[in-house]
C-alpha cells in the first residue's frame, strides 16, 4: 500500500488511529506490528512470511549476541556475523540473483539458470538494513539486546518507514519503543508534515514526472537540445520531490504515533559541492553506510590510498544497493570518482571560487547523475547526455517541446524554489509578525489535503475507452 | 504552533478521514458514470488468486477511487487547477478558443516495440508502414477503392489552439508522398481546417467526433471519388432535426471541462428512413439508422447505428437491387452511413473489433460481393494502432 493513495488514507489509516489509541499503552507495540504486517501483505502477500522469519532470526541471534557480549565475545562476534549474514543472503538473493545468474553465465564454463518469478521483495533493501543496524549496535555495545519479540518486530516492520525509509537504526529509536508519549501537539505536527509530503508527492512529483517521461519519450524519437535538458532537470526534481515527499510522510505518520524519525532530506538542491549533496540527500542511507561500512574500514583515519578505497567501497555498494543494474553501478561509481576528486583537491577550489560556481557545478553533475540512475539503457542515457550539448540530435526544439515547456514554466518555478529553504523562511516570518494567521495554518493544511485527494481521485480516471472504435 | 492550533489540527483531521471513510462505505455504490460513460469497479469479490496475484489490492484501490465521495466534485476542481496552473490542458486535453477541446497526447511513436504512452510524437516509420498497407490493399482490391482518412480534432481544429500544428503537418506530408499516385486517396484534413476556421461547425467542441455537417461533407467527398458527383443529394433535401443541445463527449468526460458549452447533435432526415433494413451483428435495428435511446445517455453519438458493433449492413426493405459499399472503418463512419445508404446496400466492418481483423479488405470486400470498398479511418486510429500496416 502506499501511502499517497485512497485506500491508505481513507480505510487503513483511520481504522490504524482507532485501533491504537483504543488499545492500551501495552498493547499499543503489538498493534502497530500487526497492523503493520497487514499495511506489508496487502501489497506482498507472500514475501511477508519472508520478513517474518528475517525479523524472527534476527531478534534470535539479538539475544544469543546480548547473552555472550560481556563474556565470550568471540562467540558474540560469530553470531554477528552469522546474523548479517543470514539477512544479506536474503537481500542479495531477491534482489541480486538473476543479476548475477544473467551476468556470471555470459562467462564461459558457467551456467546459472535465472529465475523468472523472482520478484523484489518490497523494502527489503530497507529493513534489512534495520536489522544490520540493530544486530552491530548490540554487538557494539550502543544498546542492549531487546528481548521483547512485539516491540522488536514494532521496529523492523514500522509502517511508516517500512517501504522506503527513513532508516531508522536501531539506538535512535530503542528507548522511544517503550517509552514514547503521544501528545497532541507531535499529533499535529505529524499530519502537518504529512500532508506536505503528500502535496509534494501528489501535486508536484506526480507532475514532474509526467512532464518528464514526455521529453523523455519524445527524446527517443527526436532527439532535441531543450528536450534533453527538460529530461535532466525535471527528472532531478521529480525525485526530489517523489522521495523527499515520501520521507516527509513517513516521518509525520511516525509523529502522530509518538515517534521521532531521523530527517532524510536537508535541500540538497543547494549544495555547492558533491560531498555537501551527500550531507543533505537520503542522510539516513548516507549515514548507514558511514556507521556500518565506512568507519569500519578505518574511515577517514588510514593512510591517502586506504582512505579513497573506502570511498570508493562505500560508494560501489551504495550504488549498487539501489537495484541489480549495471546502470546502479555505474552511478556508484561515477559518485565514488567525483567523490575521490573533491577530496584531493576539487573541495577547496570550490570553497575558493564564486558560490554559484559551486551551485552549478553540484547541479549539472547531480542531474548527470540521475541521467545514469534512470536509465537502465546505458546507451539511452548516453543519447540524452550528447544531446545535452547537440551532439546526435534533431533540431535544436521542436515547437511543440517550446510549446510544453512555456506551459510547465510555473511548475518548473514553483518546484525550484520549493526545493530551497526560502518558502519555509517566508513562512515562519509571516507567522512570527501576523500571529494571528496561524489559524491559517489549519485552514491551509485541509484545503491542501482536499486537493491532494481531487488529484488521487483524478489519476485513475479513464475515461471512455470507445475512442478507439 | 499553539496547542489550541494543534487541538483544531487534529480534530478536523480526524473527522475528515473518518467522515469520509464512514460515508465512502454508508453511500451506495454505482456501477456505471453517466459522466464518463463507463462502468465503475465495484466491490471486489474476495479470491484467494487474485489476493496473491496482486490484483485484488489493484482492483482495490480502484474501487476506492470510482465510488469515492463526490468524485464528480474533485475531478472537476482537478481539472480547474491544472487549468489554473497555467497548462491550458486536464488529462492531454487540451482547451482552445470558444471552448473547444482536442485531445493532444496519445500513445504512438513505436519506440523499440513499446508504444510511447502519452506522447506527441508522430513515428514517420510508422505512417511510412501505414502508407504501404493502403498501397497494398489498393493493388489487391478487385473494385472501386477508396481511401479517406479523417483528421483528428487537433489537425482540424487547430487554429483553436496555441498548440503547434506542425506534426500535424508532416504528418499528412509524410502520407501524402508515401502513399501510391494510383490510390484513390482522399486527403481532405487542409480542405476541413479551412471549413473550421471559416466558422463551420464541423467538428464537435467536445467530442471526438465530426458533426452531422461534417459527416455530410465526407459523403460529399465520397460520392465524388467514386466518381458520382452528380448523384450528390443537395443539403436543402434534408430536413434538419436537432435531437439534442445538451451533448458533452469524449474530451469533456476526460478533461472534466464540464464548464464549456455543450455541442448539439442534429439528425439529417432524408424522409425515406423508414425504407431501410439495418443489421448490427445479425440482429435488425429498430430504430433503424438512429438509436435514439442513446440520446438520453451521455454517448450521444452512438444515436448513429446504435454505436460500436463489428459488422453492420444496411439494405432497402423491398429488395432493391443497389450496387454494395464495404465500408472498412471506425465511428467515425457512423455518421456517413445513412448519407451513403441512399445510394449503395452497405457492409461496414468495425477495424477497430477487438474481435475479428478485418484488415484484409480484399477477402472481406469478396465476401460480402461488394461493387465497391472504401477505407473510412481517423487518423487518430492510424497512428495509434496498426491496422493500417496490416491492410492487404
Amino acid at each position: 500500500m502506499v501511502f499517497s493513495s485512497l485506500i491508505f488514507l481513507f480505510a487503513y489509516l483511520p481504522a490504524v488511529l482507532l485501533i491504537y489509541f483504543i488499545v492500551p499503552r501495552k498493547g499499543k507495540n503489538l498493534a502497530l506490528f500487526l497492523v503493520s504486517l497487514f499495511f506489508y501483505a496487502w501489497g506482498e502477500p507472500i514475501y511477508v512470511l519472508l520478513m517474518l522469519v528475517s525479523t524472527t532470526l534476527a531478534y534470535l541471534f539479538g539475544l544469543l549476541i546480548g547473552t555472550y557480549r560481556e563474556e565470550k565475545p568471540r562467540r558474540a562476534k560469530i553470531f554477528t556475523a552469522l546474523s548479517v549474514c543470514v539477512s544479506l543472503s536474503f537481500l542479495l538473493f531477491f534482489k541480486y540473483y538473476n543479476f548475477f545468474a544473467q551476468n556470471l553465465s555470459r562467462l564461459p564454463t558457467i551456467n546459472l539458470p535465472t529465475i523468472a518469478g523472482l520478484a523484489l521483495p518490497i523494502g527489503i533493501s530497507f529493513y534489512t538494513f534495520q536489522i544490520i543496524s540493530y544486530t552491530v549496535d548490540v554487538y557494539r555495545g550502543d544498546c542492549a539486546a531487546q528481548r521483547n519479540y512485539i516491540n522488536f518486530g514494532a521496529y523492523v516492520t514500522l509502517f511508516p518507514q517500512l517501504i522506503a525509509g527513513p532508516i531508522v537504526r536501531y539506538t535512535e529509536i530503542d528507548e522511544q519503543l517503550t517509552s514514547r508519549r503521544e501528545n497532541v501537539d507531535d499529533f499535529a505536527a505529524g499530519i502537518l508534515r504529512f500532508v506536505v509530503g503528500l502535496a509534494k508527492k501528489v501535486l508536484i512529483g506526480d507532475a514532474l514526472a509526467a512532464g518528464f517521461v514526455y521529453f523523455q519519450d519524445s527524446g527517443a524519437v527526436q532527439p532535441t537540445v531543450v528536450g534533453a535538458w527538460l529530461t535532466v532537470i525535471l527528472y532531478s526534481l521529480h525525485l526530489y520531490y517523489d522521495f523527499s515527499g515520501y520521507s516527509d510522510m513517513a516521518i509525520g505518520l511516525g509523529r502522530m504515533f509518538g515517534f521521532h524519525f531521523p530527517e532524510n532530506f536537508n535541500y540538497p538542491y543547494i549544495s555547492k559541492s558533491i560531498t555537501e549533496f551527500w550531507r543533505r540527500w537520503h542522510i539516513s542511507l548516507s549515514s548507514w553506510f558511514r556507521e556500518y561500512v565506512y568507519i569500519p574500514l578505518g574511515g577517514n583515519r588510514v593512510g591517502t590510498f586506504k582512505r579513497y578505497r573506502n570511498l570508493a567501497v562505500v560508494w560501489l555498494l551504495t550504488g549498487f544497493w539501489h537495484g541489480a543494474d549495471w546502470n546502479f553501478v555505474l552511478w556508484g561509481v561515477y559518485f565514488a570518482v567525483i567523490l575521490i576528486l573533491e577530496r584531493a583537491f576539487l573541495l577547496k577550489f570550490l570553497e575558493n571560487s564564486p558560490r554559484v560556481i559551486g551551485h552549478l557545478y553540484s547541479l549539472f553533475l547531480i542531474g548527470v547523475g540521475f541521467l545514469i540512475f534512470s536509465h537502465s539503457d546505458l546507451g539511452a542515457a548516453l543519447a540524452t547526455f550528447l544531446a545535452l550539448f547537440g551532439v546526435g540530435i534533431d533540431s535544436f526544439a521542436t515547437s511543440v517541446a517550446l510549446y510544453t515547456l512555456i506551459r510547465m514554466v510555473p511548475l518548473i518555478l514553483v518546484s525550484s524554489i520549493g526545493a530551497t529553504p526560502i518558502p519555509k523562511r517566508i513562512w515562519e516570518r509571516i507567522q512570527i509578525r501576523h500571529p494571528r494567521l496561524q489559524s491559517a495554518t489549519v485552514i491551509l493544511c485541509l484545503a491542501l489535503f482536499a486537493v491532494c485527494v481531487a488529484y488521487l481521485v483524478d489519476s485513475t480516471f479513464s475515461p471512455f475507452e470507445y475512442t478507439q472504435f | 504552533m499553539k496547542h489550541r492550533h494543534s487541538i483544531a489540527i487534529v480534530v478536523s483531521f480526524v473527522l475528515l478521514l473518518g467522515f469520509t471513510a464512514i460515508a465512502f462505505w454508508i453511500i451506495p455504490d454505482n456501477d456505471f458514470s453517466a459522466r464518463e460513460n463507463r462502468a465503475l469497479q465495484t466491490l471486489p469479490r474476495f479470491d484467494k488468486d487474485k489476493l496473491f496475484s496482486g490484483e485484488l489490492s489493484s482492483a482495490y484501490n480502484d474501487y476506492f477511487a470510482d465510488q469515492f465521495v463526490a468524485r464528480d466534485v474533485l475531478v472537476t476542481l482537478k481539472g480547474t487547477l491544472e487549468l489554473l496552473s497555467g497548462k491550458g490542458e486536464n488529462n492531454g486535453i487540451l482547451l482552445g478558443d470558444r471552448g473547444q477541446l482536442a485531445k493532444r497526447l496519445f500513445a504512438t511513436a513505436r519506440i523499440g516495440k513499446d508504444a510511447a504512452e502519452d506522447s506527441d510524437i508522430i513515428d514517420s516509420e510508422h505512417l511510412k508502414n501505414a502508407a504501404d498497407g493502403i498501397n497494398r490493399a489498393s493493388e489487391n482490391v478487385d473494385v472501386p477503392f477508396v481511401v479517406f482518412l479523417t483528421g483528428r480534432t487537433a489537425d482540424v481544429a487547430s487554429s483553436a489552439f496555441l498548440y503547434p500544428n506542425h506534426a500535424s503537418d508532416a504528418m499528412l506530408e509524410t502520407l501524402r508522398q508515401n502513399v501510391a499516385e494510383d490510390v484513390n486517396y482522399l486527403d481532405l484534413v487542409p480542405t476541413y481546417r479551412e471549413r473550421y476556421e471559416s466558422g463551420e461547425y464541423v467538428y464537435y467542441r467536445t467530442d471526438h467526433h465530426w458533426t452531422t455537417l461534417g459527416a455530410y461533407y465526407a459523403y460529399c467527398d465520397i460520392l465524388k471519388a467514386f466518381g458520382m458527383e452528380n448523384d450528390i443529394i443537395p443539403t436543402e433535401k434534408f430536413q434538419k432535426e436537432i435531437v439534442s443541445t445538451n451533448f458533452y463527449g469524449t474530451f469533456a468526460a476526460a478533461s472534466g471541462f464540464h464548464f464549456v458549452p455543450p455541442d448539439s447533435v442534429e439528425l439529417w432526415l432524408f424522409g425515406n428512413e423508414e425504407e431501410f433494413l439495418v443489421t448490427a451483428d445479425g440482429h435488425t435495428l429498430d430504430g433503424g439508422f438512429y438509436n435514439r435511446r442513446h440520446l438520453s445517455g451521455n454517448d450521444k453519438y452512438s444515436v448513429f447505428l446504435d454505436g460500436t458493433h463489428d459488422v453492420v449492413t444496411v439494405t432497402k426493405k423491398d429488395g432493391q437491387d443497389r450496387p454494395t459499399l464495404a465500408i472498412f472503418k471506425d465511428s467515425f463512419a457512423n455518421s456517413v452511413a445513412p448519407f451513403l445508404a441512399q445510394h449503395f446496400d452497405l457492409v461496414l466492418y468495425n477495424l477497430s473489433s477487438p474481435r475479428t481483423d478485418y484488415t484484409d479488405v480484399t477477402t472481406w470486400s469478396r465476401a460480402c460481393r461488394a461493387d465497391a470498398a472504401l477505407v473510412l479511418y481517423t487518423l487518430g486510429n492510424v497512428i495509434e494502432t496498426d491496422k493500417m500496416n496490416r491492410l492487404r
